[in-house]
């Protein structure tokens, strides 16, 4: 599997930014890249805190400190 | 705050033990255990919930473990206004020293409310109400203690298995050494939710499956062997001396009617192919009786409680696999499964109600694997069958 690139990272960030909250299986198939790669992405977006995880009946992720939507 | 509380008081009456007598000992010197109680009160009287659920709550770089909880009468009840949950990943067969519960319930004490319960369903340490603030410094007392937290949210949920092969002599398979590698491999899937829902592994080391695996894991795995049960009889001979009935106690109680009793020689003879081990004559002559000797596991898949649609019980995808570290076989499997689930889930949908939705066959192809009779889940009631060629 390819590596994360900070490119990768960024067009995840540039997608959340556009929606509320979004399944990691939604963020891969607006950016047309591998789920798996893009698992990889969130997971380190999370770990440098510029994404957070939100429970809403399941779990989406969000950016970090934009506002909720239910 | 509650100084008061009838309704509450009836839940200590009778014999058995209560927990809101345990949550008064601890209101003694917690503030927010007393607003616990101050709450429950109102929830009865008022017959709704207080409590909201979900919410934005967690530690750095993990979206699992932590399970928000927020007061709807934060003006009432401010010691309890936020009660989250933190789930802990238990030790493989929840073998603990004392000096690591003690170390556990320190740390609460600090940064909760020293309220816990061991354990919940799943199978984790739960650590039951701290503020949003005392998240992050309860984590990384914790993670420096040497724990972690569980799985929560859509995310793979921390594995559990039984004793296994530790106090069982029955385990066919080594569930703590399983489990906890399971653990190791997938900690990004238990911390990081990233499929339609939740998903749950457990094992069980033998069909008599004391963590009830079958009715509890969407992929469920119990110890069997392949070969043939291991019957002592000088061992079967000493049962009927001491009065037990074979006949009507093992024989007739054998559902796949795989046992044949020789009373003319004492003998209890064994049609290895009708027997489906499911260990009944294992556990009424279990000195005479044994599992054989080529031991691996039995893969089911698909059991859940009901949200979506209704209950389910686990059924057969692989008959026999071997159980040996590396574990490979049932990784790749696992692996496979949840890119499939993730693929054609939908939001909040568990890997039986997919199955059901687009079939099994449908479900088998993907997976690779050919059909066969184990797999049945019950006979079908359609008498018109079509054949693909």
């Amino acid at each position: 599997m390819a590596e994360v690139t900070d490119e990768l990272k960024e067009k995840v960030i540039k997608y959340l930014e556009t929606v509320p909250h979004a399944k990691n299986r939604d963020v891969a198939r607006a950016l047309g890249d591998e789920k798996a790669l893009v698992d990889k992405a969130i997971a380190a977006l999370a770990k440098e805190d510029k994404i957070e995880y939100i429970y809403l009946g399941a779990s989406f992720v969000k950016l970090k400190g934009k506002k909720m939507v239910d | 705050m509650a100084d008061e509380t009838p309704l509450l008081d009836e839940l200590e009456k009778g014999p058995w033990p209560s927990y809101v007598t345990e949550i008064k000992r601890m209101a003694k010197k917690n503030a927010a255990a007393k607003d616990l109680l101050g709450i429950q009160e109102q929830s009865y009287k008022d017959r709704v919930t207080h409590w909201k659920h979900g919410g934005i709550v967690g530690v750095t770089g993990y979206g699992a473990g932590v399970i928000g909880r927020y007061c709807d009468s934060p003006e009432k009840f401010p010691d309890a206004a936020s009660f989250h949950t933190m789930r802990i990943n238990q030790p493989a067969g929840w073998f603990y020293t004392t000096k690591s519960l003690r170390t556990i319930c320190d740390i609460w004490e600090k940064y909760g409310s020293g309220m816990t319960n061991f354990h919940g369903s799943t199978g984790d340490i739960i650590l039951l109400g701290t503020t949003t603030e005392n998240l992050q410094p309860c984590f990384d007392t914790l993670t420096e203690a040497g724990f972690d937290l569980g799985g929560s949210g859509s995310a793979l949920r921390t594995p559990a298995g039984c004793v296994g092969q530790a106090r069982c002599e029955w385990s066919n398979i080594d569930t703590l050494g399983l489990i906890h590698d399971l653990t190791m491999e997938f900690q990004d899937e238990i911390h990081r939710p990233r499929w339609p829902y939740k998903f749950k592994i457990k094992a069980s080391g033998c069909p008599n499956d004391c963590v009830a695996a079958i009715a509890r894991a969407d992929f469920t795995i119990i110890g069997t062997w392949r070969d043939a049960l291991r019957i002592d009889q000088a061992a079967v001979q000493e049962y009927v001396k001491k009065g037990l009935d074979i006949q009507e106690l093992v024989v007739r109680r054998c559902p796949s009617e795989a046992l044949v009793w020789d009373a003319k020689t004492q003998e209890l003879k064994l049609l290895v192919d009708d027997c489906v081990r499911c260990m009944h004559c294992i556990n009424v002559m279990p000195k005479a009786v044994r599992p054989g000797i080529e031991k691996g596991a039995t893969i089911l898949v698909g059991g859940k409680a009901p949200i979506i649609k209704g209950a389910y019980l686990s059924w057969v995808l692989v008959p026999f696999m071997k159980v040996e570290p590396p574990y490979d076989e049932m990784k790749d499997l696992l692996r496979k499964i949840w890119e499939w689930w993730d693929e054609n889930g939908r939001t909040r949908e568990r890997l039986a109600e997919l199955i059901e939705r687009l079939g099994f066959k449908t479900f088998l192809r993907e997976m690779g694997l050919k059909p066969v009779p184990q797999m049945v889940k019950y006979p079908r009631s359609n008498p018109y069958v079509f054949f693909d060629r």
